[in-house]
């Protein structure tokens, strides 16, 4: 630190300024070090950088700034293009994916096509990751400048592409997240498809007794948003589909989906709930967790929208006994039973794409020390809600599932599958933000209905951000839940009476409690979804380490995707709580309908060319395509590729594999790229 | 126990970490995982994994170093496969040992033990009986030859350790 470091060299020639001769007659490169206060210049010499680039063939001129991102820094460029005739631009400063756009518009401002720029990342790709070793960092950041700059003389002017904008959207997945996001979307006037892989939308929300930390009925202030979805005529609803192909980028996305046969006509279905009375064939209930039963025809809840019954094909007798039975064809009176369904594909085209995919819950069966799935009365928090919610197997009767007696000792247990190092593939590392308020929520929901009970909740650490949430917990405190500071290592079950010995150590009090429970319930963490691999590539978009969809910044573009016109809303991004699902459900659709407002949408000119009198149809490019960007045509000279630009992504595969050099990357060229290697390896 | 800044030692904690086996001590949250399922913890609460590192990260060298607790890890590793932080705790005592041991503190009862295996080659001592049994088992006498331990003990610097004025480990209160 207390690197020193000179004002902006504006008019010092000697420190590195003009340099008019050696330039002749080829590109006039302006090139500009950025210390961003101390964020480079701590670790990079950047008037070491400056000087050792400004003798370079082409360069007119080279400076270090301050802030180049500053009005001052970019005067300095724009007085430059103008003054020295400068008709290319390097810019050595932070990552392209912050400021390339400010910088690009500083050029068409000053009258040079926005494509003469280069940036060098010498912050986040250099200073902030050398940080321990100046003289290092100083020589590759030396590198980088010189890379640029030798890419820089072979940059070609390119035009935007222009795309026309279909004014609707489609969102993935109904939960909370997805319904607010549909919601919001169609209340702006947007033609809005929402598409849930379930038979009904509603998500983990509608599986849940109450809400924290208001203890709000949970279908209560959700079945009414369900409502609007079902009334409101801007919005498609599309269940029981899941999305198998998406093309095309923003403004106009070309999108397949998959309709699964529900067997059952959705406009003739009134939920009248005779064909499951008569229905002889039972299937364990998933609604509520496998604690109670239904039948082969179905609604997975009573306010479930579509309000339609769905066939079970792996329980229908119709399917398992080749044909046979159909009573629910001959009961039903409006004829809704359809078995001659199949699979259907329907295809969309929208302007830009919600995702609201949610979360799974940690299968808890994993941690087998605590016994889940062995030892009926260890439960997940899920299954709290089920088994306490009016509309579960003990209808809102709070009872374990051993014998379905009360239980009067109850222990809950945190961070199951969360905050966890060692289970890397199952579980996650973080924290899952939302089980601390869930077991205060439970714990609270068990003193409400047994006030005599002993309820004991062992953690690490209570995390109860959020508006209400520490008072909720105080709360739950004077009711005379037990806080204890410390995780138990196993739960032994005594099997003649299912009770639950469980041994932790209390930090605070420094002994070991050995307690015995009738019930034990897990807080379990959110995993991201099953499917959310798949669907990321589908689309394109980019997954952080915790497997969770990648947001554009994890500041300013806390709804964004890495692609534009993908947008993200609640726990697809990391598990969050409903108000803050919501929030980001209004910032998603906010976000899209911006896109969806303009007409015309200009798009960066990154794919390739085909050169037809190289390319020999060999189908390189056509087979190595991940998004069917490049197809090979019969013309009248033979077999030549031929890009499809709404599917093409610019990768670059097809270009990097052509072996007849038929295909040229637009902007990322061949020779570009040699350039810009070679003075790489040239500075040692 | 009253513990002042200048008894602590900042260090301590990257010291465990750069030992073998002691890499991820800094991560403990202080769950307690470690010890509810410790069964050397169950009937000598003197031995208590958490509170161990609890001391480590708070700098207590000496304290730690000297203790006779550290030595009473069975090694069972229970901790280790159920730490959701990863700490290996069975490993970071052995680092704990290791460093004791450099630092002179040998505990009395493993002090023996080397001592036992220097003169005999193993932990106990081969009697007739055995010997006799073993010959109408038609397998060989155990030799007495024990120059190949002591060679092994030279080379690993055991011998030295041994035969250095160790001072042994004091008793610290855990917590």
């Amino acid at each position: 630190m207390g690197v020193a470091h000179g004002e902006v060299k504006a008019e010092a020639p000697h420190m590195g300024g003009i340099n008019e001769a050696g330039c002749g007659r080829g590109p006039r490169i302006g090139v500009y070090v950025c210390h961003c206060g101390l964020n480079i210049a701590a670790t990079v010499d950047v008037a070491r950088v400056r000087d050792a680039v400004a003798g370079l063939p082409g360069v007119v001129v080279a400076r270090d700034n301050k802030y180049t991102c500053s009005e001052v820094g970019q005067k300095t460029i724009a007085d430059d293009i103008k003054n020295l005739n400068l008709d290319r631009v390097v810019i050595a400063s932070c990552s392209p994916r912050l400021h390339e756009r400010t910088f690009r518009e500083l050029m068409a401002r000053s009258g040079l096509n926005p494509f003469l720029l280069e940036m060098a990342n010498i912050r986040e790709q250099c200073s902030w990751v050398h940080g321990h070793d100046r003289e290092a960092a100083t020589r590759k950041a030396v590198a980088l400048t010189r890379a640029a700059i030798a890419r820089a003389a072979l940059l070609e002017p390119l035009e935007r592409n222009v795309g026309s904008v279909t004014k609707s959207a489609m969102v993935i997945g109904g939960g909370v997240a997805g319904i607010s996001a549909a919601l919001y979307l169609a209340n702006m006037g947007v033609k809005t498809y929402l598409v849930e892989r379930e038979p009904s939308i509603g998500g983990h929300m509608a599986m849940l007794d109450k809400t924290f930390p208001t203890l709000d009925c949970s279908l209560c202030i959700l079945s009414p948003k369900m409502v609007e979805v079902r009334e409101n005529s801007n919005i498609e609803l599309l269940s029981y589909t899941e999305v198998r192909k998406v093309e095309g980028q923003v403004g106009s996305f070309k999108v397949e989906l998959l309709r699964k046969p529900r067997y059952i006509d959705e406009a003739k279905c009134v939920a009248c709930g005779l064909c499951a009375e008569k229905c002889p064939s039972k299937a364990p209930d998933e609604f509520n967790r496998g604690y109670s039963e239904r039948k082969a025809i179905y609604i997975p809840f009573p306010q479930a929208i579509p309000a339609s019954y769905v066939i079970d094909p792996n329980y229908c007798r119709y399917f398992t006994r080749g044909g046979k039975c159909r009573v629910c064809e001959k009961i039903c009176e409006r004829g809704a039973v359809d078995f001659s369904q199949r699979e259907e594909i329907v295809t969309l085209d929208v302007g830009a794409i919600v995702i609201a995919t949610g979360f799974e819950p940690y299968d808890a069966s994993r941690k087998t020390q605590y016994g889940y799935g062995r030892f009926p009365n260890v439960i997940t928090s899920l299954d709290f809600e089920r088994i306490i919610c009016a509309d579960g197997p003990t209808h809102g009767k709070l009872k374990r599932p051993s014998d379905w007696e009360i239980p009067r000792r109850i222990a809950f247990i945190q961070c199951v599958g969360s905050r966890d190092e060692h289970e890397t593939d199952g579980a996650g590392k973080y924290c899952s933000r939302v089980c601390c308020m869930i077991t205060a929520k439970q714990a609270f929901m068990v003193k409400e209905k047994y006030p005599d009970a002993e309820v004991y909740v062992y953690h690490t650490d209570m995390r109860t951000a959020g508006k209400g949430f520490e008072e909720f917990y105080q709360r739950g405190r004077s009711e005379g839940i037990v806080f204890v500071r410390g995780k138990p290592g196993e739960i032994v079950e005594n099997p003649e009476d299912h009770s639950l010995r469980v041994v932790a150590e209390d930090a605070d009090s420094g002994c070991i409690l050995d307690l015995t429970f009738d019930m034990v319930v897990l807080a379990i963490g959110l995993r991201p979804p099953g499917g959310l691999v798949e669907l990321a590539q589908k689309l394109n978009v980019s997954r952080s380490a915790d497997g969770f969809l990648l947001e554009g910044h994890p500041k300013l573009r806390p709804a964004e995707t890495s692609i534009e016109g993908i947008y993200l809303a609640g726990c697809a991004q990391f598990p969050k709580d409903i108000p803050d699902s919501v929030a980001q459900a209004g910032c998603a659709a906010a976000a899209a309908a911006g896109v969806l407002a303009s007409d015309r949408i200009e798009m960066d000119p990154l794919n390739p060319v085909v050169d037809e009198e190289l390319c020999i149809g060999c189908r390189l490019c056509e087979k190595l395509c991940p998004y069917g960007g490049i197809k090979v045509e019969k013309t009248d000279k033979g077999f030549k590729a031929r890009v499809i630009e709404l599917a093409c992504k610019g990768c670059g595969v097809c270009g990097a594999a052509c072996s007849a050099r038929a295909i040229k990357m637009r902007h990322y060229s061949d020779e570009q790229i040699y350039a810009q290697t070679a003075a790489l390896l040239e500075v040692g | 126990m009253d513990i002042v800044i200048t008894d602590l030692d900042p260090r301590f904690k990257h010291e465990v970490a750069k030992e073998e086996g002691g890499e991820r001590v800094k991560y403990c949250f202080q769950c307690g995982t470690c010890t509810s399922g410790c069964p050397v913890s169950e009937i000598d609460s003197k031995y208590n994994p958490r509170c161990i590192i609890r001391m480590v990260i708070l700098g207590m060298r000496e304290q730690v170093l000297r203790s006779d607790f550290i030595w009473l890890c069975s090694t069972c590793y229970t901790c280790y496969e159920r730490c959701p932080q990863d700490v290996r705790i069975t490993e970071v005592m052995n680092a704990l040992k290791n460093m004791a041991v450099r630092e002179g503190y040998i505990h009395p009862a493993f002090r023996a033990q080397a001592e036992l295996i220097g003169s005999h080659g193993r932990l106990y001592e081969i009697d007739e009986f055995t010997e006799e049994k073993r010959e109408e088992l038609g397998l060989a006498r155990l030799s007495g030859d024990i120059a190949e331990v002591a060679e092994i003990f030279k080379i690993t610097g055991l011998a030295e350790l041994l035969s250095e004025a160790s001072q042994e480990p004091v008793r610290t209160a855990s917590a």
